[in-house]
């Protein structure tokens, strides 16, 4: 019986391990379309024949179709995305973490209806907020800045009752002893309550940098200028350049995109797996 | 200083003390909850506020608003693109919700058997596209899809069989993006499902044994019913998600061909930022909450009272 099982297991593993070599080939198609020279874009094979960095090139150097140059200004792209991401996490992620601290070790008028406001709040689709945010951002002049992209994304419900949650596992004794020693509520924030909740948090940094990375339909609402575009944005307006389809160094430009993030999960692996699952079962 | 001296002097500072010391306890939690509430007020509540009052008026963007009471709704009644961005909408999520759940439950079940080693490498595997760029993803597949150079086409044409114009014909559009959300999500929701099985106690499978279960009646009888609660997770967050898609079928098709993949989330935008009538694409938003809203909670209703057989 015992075999049987073993054998079953090792039938169905490699089943599914070839289902997932199947499954990654849209990967596969991007990165081998991004070391194709122009000449082999529309081959239809699979790999490239003869493999350059032509398409990579491209993207900080400028594009040389007969005597015209286009630039595409890939690396201010990549700066604007770094940028916000690293200010948003930051400021996100500080925030959240005062607010839940607030919510699980306080008692203060209104906390149950703000609370529940706010739940309220992160189930209501991110659409009924677009059109006055877009005409709030635009009479304050905001178009097109760090500010506009950064800001709106400093709301998150999610996180806050994330941490909340993980905060109240903090015993209140540890608090009083604290408070009986003359730490005042800021103190006991930064120097137990926060490093208490490191799981908590990192798990939390990694969704928000995923969700800011990989942002589109904002910055599309609110950047119209193209040095102010991030990856996203700055990947999709790659299409077609002068009537060139610019096929390769689009997925050049996705393959250096995803990079970081694929690192990210593979590096962050166990906390983000347990992370997940577990942040997916309180909600 | 000698300690009777210290001691009164002690006692002096420490009357008007408590009093000042409670009140700032009191006022402690304030400034850690003021920086989201002052945000929390200017980008969600006052927007949403704001929404719901367009809804019910007419503007552009630029002059006045003007009240118009319940016009944008009846105009939407009476809007085809309208109803068919909703029913496009409907089948994107009907479709996407139940075979997608069902797949990443037979993908969840079967890593369980699989040894842990390979299982753990297989699910980061399954799991990378939900954390590449919708972008990036929309335009792989757009590329996949491609009618002239396509790999699909090539694949075809291999095989000696006819290309297919994927995205630019009516009949194939909608399902070329349901494929690639199913593949999308594929991941995201056997990880969570895992997480389901991995929450059903083992006694419950060794009870099942001795009263002499296969793996058909196993899974139908213990796993199943047990895992309700994740499958409803699965299947809200599921819901939500997919009422509000957008740029997935803004990128592959842009909506195309002749509206046959334009989602509601598309039409809304087109309303409100292309054509510039703000009034109509709240009043469309008001309608979109309103059906993720119903939707979550007959999801709830239902996998409740089958719960409870």
């Amino acid at each position: 019986m015992n075999r049987r099982r073993k054998t079953l297991g090792y039938g169905i593993g490699g089943f599914l391990f070839l289902f997932a070599m199947l499954y990654l080939f849209p990967y596969v198609w991007m990165t081998s379309m991004s070391f194709k020279p122009d000449a082999e874009i529309f081959s239809g094979k699979v790999f490239p024949e003869h493999p350059t960095l032509e398409q990579y090139q491209r993207l900080f150097q400028g594009y040389h179709f007969k005597d015209i140059t286009l630039t595409i200004p890939y690396a201010l792209y990549y700066k604007n995305t770094i940028i916000v991401t690293v200010i948003s996490m930051a400021l996100v992620l500080f925030f959240d973490a005062m607010a839940a601290y607030g919510f699980a070790k306080f008692n203060f008028r209104g906390k149950t209806i703000l609370f529940w406001l706010m739940i309220g709040t992160m189930l209501l689709p991110v659409y009924t907020t677009l059109i006055p945010s877009f005409w709030l951002f635009s009479i304050l002049k905001w178009i097109n800045t760090y500010r506009a992209l950064i800001l709106p994304g400093v709301v998150d419900a999610y996180g806050i009752f994330l941490l909340k949650q993980y905060m109240e596992t903090i015993p209140n004794e540890l608090l009083d002893a604290a408070k009986v020693d003359g730490a005042g509520a800021f103190q006991r924030f930064w120097k137990i309550v926060v490093p208490l909740s490191r799981p908590a948090i990192a798990t939390l940094a990694i969704f928000r940098f995923l969700f800011i990375w990989n942002d589109y339909l904002w910055p599309l609402v609110i950047i119209r200028d193209d040095t102010m575009y991030t990856l996203t944005l700055g990947i999709a307006n790659m299409q077609l350049r002068q009537g060139m389809v610019v096929w390769g160094s689009q997925m050049a430009a996705s393959v250096l995109a995803t990079l970081p993030v694929l690192i990210l999960v593979f590096v962050m692996q166990k906390q983000f797996l347990r992370g997940l699952t577990a942040g997916a079962f309180k909600a | 200083m000698t300690l009777e001296e210290a001691v009164p002097k002690q006692k002096e500072i420490r009357e008007p003390n408590t009093h000042w010391y409670r009140l700032k306890e009191k006022l402690a939690p304030y400034p850690f909850i003021a920086p989201f509430f002052v945000a929390f007020l200017v980008f969600q509540l006052l927007p949403i506020a704001f929404s719901i009052y367009l809804s019910f008026a007419e503007w552009n963007g630029m002059g006045a608003i003007e009240f118009s009471g319940l016009k944008n709704f009846s105009v939407m009644f009476q809007d085809s693109k309208f109803w068919n961005a909703l029913k496009i909408t409907f089948y994107i999520t009907a479709f996407c919700t139940i075979v997608g759940t069902a797949g990443a439950t037979l993908l969840a079940v079967l890593l369980e058997k699989v040894e842990d080693w390979l299982a753990s490498i297989l699910r980061v595997f399954f799991f990378l596209p939900s954390v590449t760029s919708v972008v990036v993803i929309g335009y792989i597949w757009k590329q996949l899809y491609s009618s002239d150079y396509g790999f699909f086409n090539t694949l075809l044409m291999r095989l000696g069989l006819p290309s297919q114009q994927w995205l630019t014909d009516p009949k194939l559009a909608l399902p070329a993006l349901l494929v690639m959300l199913i593949w999308a999500g594929l991941g995201w929701d056997s990880l969570i499902i895992t997480a389901g099985l991995r929450s059903i106690p083992d006694d419950l499978y060794d009870a099942g044994k001795v009263d002499g279960t296969n793996g058909w009646t196993e899974f139908w009888h213990i796993t199943l019913p047990l895992l309700q609660p994740t499958l409803l997770f699965v299947l809200v967050t599921g819901v939500i998600f997919l009422w509000g898609i957008f740029a997935q079928p803004l990128i592959l098709t842009g909506g195309g061909p002749l509206r046959h993949t334009q989602t509601i989330a598309m039409y809304l935008y087109d309303v409100g930022f292309r054509y510039h009538k703000f009034g109509y694409a709240s009043a469309i938003a008001m309608v979109l909450s309103l059906i993720m809203f119903i939707s979550s909670y007959l999801n709830f209703r239902f996998v409740r009272s089958e719960a409870e057989y």
